[in-house]
C-alpha cells in the first residue's frame, strides 16, 4: 500500500483539500495505521505549536500599558500649551532683544532690513541669496517641513522623513540659483591688468592680487595682499590680510581682513571684520559702514550711517548720517563732521573736539559690565529662559524619546562625555568655519554651526535630566524623565545664577551635554552585529503535549 | 480566532470609530497583550515587539474608520499586525528568501511518524518557543500567523506575498526547520548532561 505523503496529510488536517481528495484521504486512513499515526503526530505538533505560542509567559510591558493613557487622553492640549509658551517666548525675545536692535539700526540708517538680514543674508557669506529669501522665509519653510513630517509621520517611514527634510534643504539650496563667478584665477601673483575688462564675476586666489582693470561684476578675493585700483561695477568680497581699495567700486565692500584701507570710492556700503580699518582723506563711501574692528579711523567722506563695534573709533572726516557705536574709546577730531545723531556706548566718555561739527551732542552711555541682580527684570528673564529651555527639552524628548534617554545615560559616563564634549564643543565650530571658507561647503558649514549652537542648548537639557535623576532617582520611562529634566534644569539654572561661578557652570554643562549627545550619536552609528535573542521567560511552564512534565 | 478575548466589543468599536478616545482605550486594553505576544513571536527581540505593538496600534487607530464591522475585528487586527511585522523583517533584510515557490521540489515523503511523535512528545512550550526563535523570518512568520492567530491560507498568502498554493509548502518547511531546531536542542542537552 502506498502511504500518504506528509504534505497531503497536513493539508487534510488543515482542511485545505478539495472534497473528493479529502474523502480519498479519509478512506485511506481508515485502513492504513501508519498514515493514521502520522496524522495524529502532525495534529499533536499543531497543538503543541499553538499552545507554545499562546502561553503568556511575558506580561505586557509597562511602556505599552502607557499607550492606553496616550490613547485615552489626547495630548493635543499639551502641544497647544507648548506652542503658546513658545510664541510668548518668541515675542519676549523679539521685544526684549531684536526690536531694540532693529530700532537702533534703523536710526543708524539701516532701515528696511533686520540685523540678521543685514549681517547674514546681505553679508559676504550669503552672496547670491540676498535676492531670494529672508531669514523668516527660511524659518517658515523649515517649520512647514517639520509640521509636514510630524503630520505624516505615521505614513512615512523614518528614512523617508529624513529624505524629505534633506530634499527640503536641497530645494532651498536649488531655488535661489546662486550667482556664480564666471572666472577663477589662481597663482602667486594674480592681476586683472590695466587694460583688461572682465565680464561677469571673478574669483582671485593668490598671495598678491591686483585689480587694475575693469570687472563688470563682483570680485571675490582670497589673498594675503589685495589691491583694487581699477573699476569694479559689482561688489568686492575679500578674505585677505591687507585690502586696499584705491579705485572705484560701484557696489559694496564686504571684507574679513586684517587691514582695510579705502582711498578710492565705494558706491554703496561697507561691511568689515578687521583689525584695522581706515577711510583715508581721499576715500569715499556712498552708503553706510558696518564694522567689527579693533580700530577704525574715518578721515574721508561717508554718505550715510555707521554701526561700529570697535576698541578705538576716530572720526576726522565727514559722516552724512548718524553714528551708533559701541566700544572702548571714541573721538571726533576738529575736522570731523557728523550730520546725524551720535550715540556711543562704551567704557570711556567720548572725546569731542570743540571744532567738530555735530548735528546734535553725542549721547553717551557708560557700559555696565554686570547685570544687576537687584533688577526684577533679570529674574523675569531667568524664568522665561528656564521655561523656554524646559519647553525645548520637552519637545525634543517627546520627538526623540529613545535618543534622549541614550544621551542622558551617556552623560553618566562623566569622563568620556566631558572629554568628547570639549573635543566636539571646540572642534565643531572650527570645522564649520573651515567649511564656510570653502565655497562648496558653505551650506554645510552654516548648518553645522547651527547644529552645534542647538546642541549647546540641548546639552544643558540633557545635563538637567541627569541632575534630576540624581535628585529624584533613575527612571527609564519618558514622562518621569521629562519631569526630572524640568526639576534638574531649574537646579542647574539656579547654579548658573551664582556670581563668578555661574558662567562656568553654564558652559561646563553645555559642553558636558554636547559630549553626551556625541557619545549617543556615536553609539547609534555603530553597526549592529546581530539581533539579540530574547531572554528566556523567568518561570518555564513545563508543559508537554502529554501533560505536565515530571520534575 | 483563538488568541484575544472571545467577546467582540462591537459597541466599543463603533464608539472608537466615532472618535471616542475612551472606547479606543478599551480596545487597546483588550487587544494589546495579544498583539504584543504576536509580535514577540514574530520578531527577533522583545524591543522590536514593543516598538511594533505601538506602531501597529497607531496604524490601527488611523485605519479604524476603514474597518468593515461585518468582518471579524481580531482577524482584521491580526492582518494589520502580520503585514507590519513582515514589513519590519523585510526592511531589515533578515527575511529568509532561500525558499522558492517551486512546488515540485517539495519533499513528498512519508516520514517516520513514531520518530516525529517521540520528538514532540516530551517537549515543553518553552523549548518550542526557543526553537521558534531560531527559525528564519518567513518560517516563523508563517507558523505564527497560522498557529497563533489562526489566519487562513488566503490571508497568509496575502501577507507573505506568495501564491496560496505555496502556503502549505511554507508551513511544512517551517515545521521541518522547527523539528531540526528541536533535534539540535536535544542533542545539545544530551551532550551537556553526558
Amino acid at each position: 500500500m502506498n502511504h500518504l505523503d506528509e504534505m497531503t496529510c497536513l493539508l487534510y488536517l488543515e482542511r485545505q483539500l478539495d472534497r473528493a481528495r479529502a474523502q480519498e484521504v479519509s478512506a485511506h486512513t481508515q485502513d492504513c495505521a501508519a498514515c493514521r499515526t502520522l496524522m495524529r503526530a502532525l495534529e499533536r505538533e499543531s497543538r503543541l505549536l499553538t499552545r507554545a505560542m499562546l502561553e503568556e509567559e511575558e506580561p505586557l510591558p509597562a511602556r505599552l500599558a502607557k499607550f492606553q493613557e496616550r490613547a485615552k487622553r489626547s495630548l493635543q492640549w499639551i502641544w497647544g500649551v507648548a506652542f503658546g509658551l513658545a510664541a510668548t517666548g518668541a515675542y519676549a525675545l523679539y521685544t526684549g532683544y531684536i526690536e531694540p536692535w532693529q530700532q537702533q539700526l534703523e536710526q543708524a540708517g539701516f532701515g528696511g532690513t533686520s540685523l540678521l538680514g543685514l549681517l547674514v543674508f546681505q553679508g559676504a557669506f550669503w552672496k547670491g541669496w540676498q535676492s531670494m529669501v529672508t531669514l523668516l522665509e527660511v524659518i517658515a519653510l523649515l517649520t512647514l517641513a517639520g509640521f509636514g513630517a510630524v503630520l505624516f509621520r505615521r505614513r512615512i517611514r523614518r528614512g523617508s522623513a529624513l529624505a524629505l527634510v534633506l530634499a527640503g534643504f536641497c530645494a532651498a539650496l536649488v531655488l535661489p540659483a546662486p550667482v556664480l563667478a564666471s572666472e577663477t584665477r589662481r597663482g602667486e601673483n594674480i592681476a586683472v591688468s590695466h587694460d583688461e575688462t572682465v565680464k561677469g564675476d571673478i574669483f582671485l586666489m593668490g598671495n598678491r592680487v591686483r585689480v587694475d582693470g575693469t570687472v563688470d561684476g563682483d570680485v571675490f578675493i582670497f589673498s594675503h595682499d589685495a589691491n583694487v585700483t581699477g573699476h569694479v561695477t559689482g561688489d568686492v568680497i575679500a578674505f585677505a590680510h591687507t585690502l586696499r581699495i584705491g579705485g572705484q567700486v560701484d557696489g559694496n565692500i564686504r571684507a574679513a581682513v586684517n587691514t582695510l584701507t579705502v582711498t578710492g570710492s565705494v558706491g554703496k556700503n561697507a561691511l568689515t571684520f578687521a583689525d584695522y580699518a581706515n577711510l583715508d582723506p581721499t576715500g569715499k563711501i556712498g552708503g553706510s559702514v558696518t564694522a567689527f574692528v579693533e580700530s577704525l579711523n574715518v578721515d574721508g567722506k561717508l554718505g550715510r550711517d555707521m554701526l561700529i563695534f570697535s576698541k578705538h573709533l576716530g572720526i576726522s572726516g565727514t559722516v552724512g548720517g548718524g553714528i551708533q557705536a559701541k566700544g572702548g574709546t571714541f573721538s571726533i577730531g576738529a575736522t570731523g563732521e557728523v550730520d546725524g545723531p551720535v550715540r556711543f556706548e562704551g567704557e570711556v566718555a567720548p572725546e569731542v573736539s570743540p571744532g567738530a561739527k555735530l548735528a546734535s551732542p553725542v549721547e553717551y552711555k557708560k557700559w555696565e559690565h554686570k547685570r544687576s541682580y537687584r533688577d526684577s527684570g533679570y529674574y523675569i528673564w531667568q524664568v522665561i529662559w528656564s521655561a523656554a529651555y524646559i519647553l525645548f527639552g520637552l519637545v525634543l524628548f517627546a520627538l526623540m524619546p529613545e535618543f534622549s534617554q541614550e544621551a542622558v545615560k551617556s552623560a553618566e559616563q562623566y569622563g568620556a562625555a566631558a572629554g568628547l564634549g570639549v573635543l566636539v564643543g571646540f572642534g565643531l565650530p572650527i570645522a564649520a568655519v573651515i567649511a564656510c571658507f570653502t565655497v562648496v561647503g558653505l551650506f554645510i558649514g552654516v548648518s553645522t554651526f547651527f547644529l552645534w549652537y542647538g546642541a549647546l542648548y540641548f546639552g544643558q537639557v540633557i545635563v538637567g535630566a541627569l541632575v534630576g535623576q540624581w535628585i529624584m532617582g533613575r527612571t527609564s520611562e519618558l514622562w518621569p524623565l521629562i519631569g526630572r529634566m524640568a526639576v534638574g534644569f531649574i537646579v542647574l539654572r539656579l547654579c548658573t545664577m551664582i556670581p563668578h561661578v555661574g558662567f562656568w557652570v553654564k558652559y561646563g554643562a553645555a559642553f558636558w551635554g554636547i559630549g553626551a549627545i556625541s557619545l549617543a550619536v556615536y553609539r547609534r552609528l555603530q553597526p549592529v552585529i546581530a539581533p539579540g535573542m530574547p531572554s528566556p521567560p523567568p518561570l518555564p511552564p513545563n508543559t508537554t503535549v502529554g501533560g505536565v512534565q515530571p520534575a | 480566532m483563538s488568541a484575544p478575548g472571545t467577546t467582540i466589543p462591537t459597541e466599543a468599536i463603533t464608539r472608537a470609530k466615532a472618535g471616542d478616545a475612551e472606547a479606543w482605550g478599551e480596545l487597546y486594553r483588550e487587544y494589546a497583550p495579544a498583539i504584543f505576544r504576536f509580535c514577540r513571536r514574530a520578531l527577533p527581540t522583545r524591543e522590536d515587539a514593543e516598538d511594533a505593538t505601538t506602531e501597529i496600534f497607531m496604524k490601527l487607530r488611523d485605519k479604524l474608520v476603514q474597518y468593515d464591522q461585518s468582518r471579524s475585528f481580531s482577524a482584521w487586527l491580526y492582518k494589520v499586525a502580520a503585514n507590519h511585522c513582515w514589513d519590519t523583517l523585510r526592511r531589515r533584510k533578515i527575511r529568509q528568501d532561500k525558499e522558492t515557490e517551486d512546488v515540485d521540489k517539495v519533499p513528498l515523503e512519508h516520514p517516520d511518524a513514531n520518530q516525529l511523535e517521540r520528538l514532540i512528545e516530551q517537549r515543553t512550550s518553552e523549548e518550542v518557543r526557543k526553537a521558534l526563535d531560531k527559525l528564519g523570518g518567513r518560517a516563523r512568520m508563517a507558523l505564527v500567523m497560522r498557529y497563533y492567530s489562526d489566519m487562513s491560507y488566503d490571508e497568509i498568502a496575502d501577507a507573505l506575498g506568495v501564491r496560496r498554493a505555496f502556503v502549505g509548502v511554507v508551513l511544512l518547511r517551517a515545521r521541518h526547520e522547527l523539528r531540526q531546531a528541536l533535534e539540535r536542542t536535544s542533542a545539545l542537552a544530551a551532550g551537556g548532561t553526558s
